[in-house]
């Protein structure tokens, strides 16, 4: 309850205000390499290999992979920077240090992290959104209401990125988390293919995924397709940031008590 | 009148480490009090229980009247607090580092930029408000160090070896606020290896040891009691014909440890003068002030474990 509260708390929005301070300095290189990298991805498959296929009932592929890059890009941005810079910040260069050595409480640099990490997926998830929308990609005005699944997916995906950047002994151990977590997931998330003729089990894993909901939403707001089983997803969505945003806050907790 | 911090047998153990073992003190307000002692003898770990960073195992511990386990976040308030190791957020400028630090104490933007941009001024880095942290000399940080300490305009200002890895000419500049600072009313704590520092800054000190406070007093008193002003270390051939000199009064205490003899005395340029005199001046020599060190070889009777 106290750590729902951290998020009304001035220092939550001055934790924010650091993380968007310190942004600045390398805004534009920030936004450029975490655009064209995905922008890059997106226009070789969509549309060099889009040429060759098109996929029944979805149409082509450069349009069924327009959204999912735009969660795709959203969670990369956020998963990188909650991990890797909230360990150094907690660990090389007594950033944290400094806040709990003035007032600054543990929950209030969680959620101050958590409202910048979803500040950041919007951005960087509404400029993919202006790209795609210049390719005649984005079919509804129901596209407005991308800011607030993106600002979910940056919560969601800064959930277990922090946490595992306050778990590790090393910032190379990150790379675990990469690679064997945040790489094979997104695979099947819907981002690059559909999952209705994958095996059962794919498709169970997949609904265990967060990008899955997150494209899901993402795909119904660009094509205008919004519908009930969406709702599922927000909940989906919501229920996981209620239930494990506390976890990366206790271990800040213990890492900040010794 | 009331004192600023007291301490009655307090203690902090850390599993099996007991890095604080029982001790007691009190702040009197508007001084500086020194802590004194080598790397791992409880001094970082007293202060940081004083910051209400890390809770004590036992004991009590008063801060500016409230108890340290229970108001933490009220006398982080009131507090100043300039940790060993720099701390500036590398990522942001001089000035942007002292207004955010000022905003998470509830000062509001106008306020904060005004104290930010006083302060920058005060430890004379005005011009410096847009540098990056990693184009700050080492003396810079530590001084701006202290300006964040100071952007709550606190009581008590805590400082943990404040000079330590400074060059001379910058540690003085560090002395001189400390000295502006005290004669403007402010209790300051600090730690420190070096007697001299002490010597210049503190009106009190305690000296600690092993996680106990070994003695306690004003600087002058405990350097007339525990050590002689300068040391001269000669070393080689000369340190075997100068050991059993005697030079009645000039030479406080004498001792050896493998090649090197050490006097300890009030002058050594006087000391030297004599030898020349006697003409048996040593040809391998280094005269110093005394240390730390030296006091603590008085008051331990042995050589310092690191």
């Amino acid at each position: 309850m106290r750590a729902l509260l951290a998020f009304f708390q001035p220092n939550a929005w001055n934790v924010f205000r650091r993380n968007l301070l310190a942004w600045q300095k390398y805004a534009f290189s920030s936004l450029a390499i975490n655009i064209v990298e995905p922008f890059a991805y997106f226009l070789a498959l969509g549309f060099g290999l889009g040429a060759y296929l098109t996929l029944k009932g979805y149409g082509s592929l450069v349009q069924f992979m327009a959204p999912g890059f735009m969660g795709f890009t959203a969670m990369n941005t956020v998963t990188f920077d909650a991990s890797w810079g909230s360990y150094e910040r907690l660990n090389f260069n007594g950033v944290y240090e400094s806040m709990v050595t003035a007032p600054v409480q543990p929950e209030e640099i969680a959620a101050g992290e958590y409202l910048w990490e979803a500040f950041r997926a919007v951005m960087y998830g509404l400029l993919f959104l202006g790209v795609i929308a210049l390719f005649g990609l984005v079919h509804s005005w129901l596209a407005l209401l991308c800011p607030i699944a993106l600002a979910l997916t940056g919560i969601m995906y800064a959930i277990p990125a922090l946490w595992v950047a306050m778990l590790v002994k090393t910032q190379e151990h990150l790379f675990y988390y990469f690679s064997f977590v945040v790489t094979p997931t997104t695979m099947i998330a819907g981002v690059f293919f559909p999952l209705d003729r994958m095996p059962h089990w794919l498709q169970t894993i997949a609904w265990f995924t967060p990008l899955y909901h997150a494209v899901n939403v993402f795909r119904a707001l660009v094509l205008g397709t919004l519908g009930w089983n969406n709702a599922i997803d927000v909940a989906w969505m919501l229920v996981s940031i209620v239930v494990l945003a506390v976890l990366p806050l206790r271990t800040l907790r213990g890492r900040l008590a010794n | 009148m009331e004192s600023v911090v007291v301490a009655r047998g307090l203690t902090k153990r850390y599993g099996a480490l007991e890095a604080v073992r029982g001790v007691d003190f009190a702040v009197p307000p508007r001084t500086c009090f020194g802590f004194l002692g080598v790397n791992g003898a409880g001094k970082t770990t007293t202060m940081k229980m004083i910051y209400c960073r890390i809770a004590r195992t036992s004991g009590d511990l008063f801060v500016l009247g409230m108890d340290a386990a229970r108001q933490p976040k009220e006398i982080k308030r009131r507090i100043g607090v300039v940790v060993q190791e720099t701390a500036l957020d590398p990522e942001l400028t001089s000035l942007e580092n002292l207004v955010l630090y000022a905003r998470f104490f509830g000062i509001g933007r106008t306020d904060a930029e005004r104290r930010a941009r006083e302060l920058l001024g005060f430890i004379a880095l005005e011009g410096k408000e847009r540098s990056l942290i990693r184009d700050l000399s080492g003396g810079m940080k530590r001084r701006l160090m202290i300006a964040r300490a100071l952007v709550n305009d606190p009581e008590l200002l805590i400082l943990d070896e404040p000079t330590t890895g400074l060059d001379p000419q910058a540690r003085l500049l560090v002395w001189e606020k400390l000295d502006r600072l005290r004669s403007e009313g402010k209790t300051l704590v600090l730690t420190s290896h070096y007697m001299e520092e002490a010597a210049r800054l503190c009106e009190r000190l305690v000296i600690m040891n092993e996680g106990l406070i070994v003695t306690e007093g004003a600087p002058n008193e405990l350097i007339a009691q525990h050590a002689a002003h300068d040391v001269l270390e000669i070393s080689g051939r000369d340190a075997a014909a100068l050991e059993s000199v005697t030079l009645d009064g000039v030479i406080h205490r004498r001792e050896r440890h493998g090649d090197t003899l050490y006097l300890y005395n009030a002058d050594n340029r006087a000391l030297l003068r004599r030898f020349s005199e006697l003409g048996m001046e040593p040809e391998r020599h280094v005269a110093r002030q005394a240390t730390l060190e030296d006091v603590f070889l008085n008051l331990t009777g042995r050589e310092l474990a690191e």
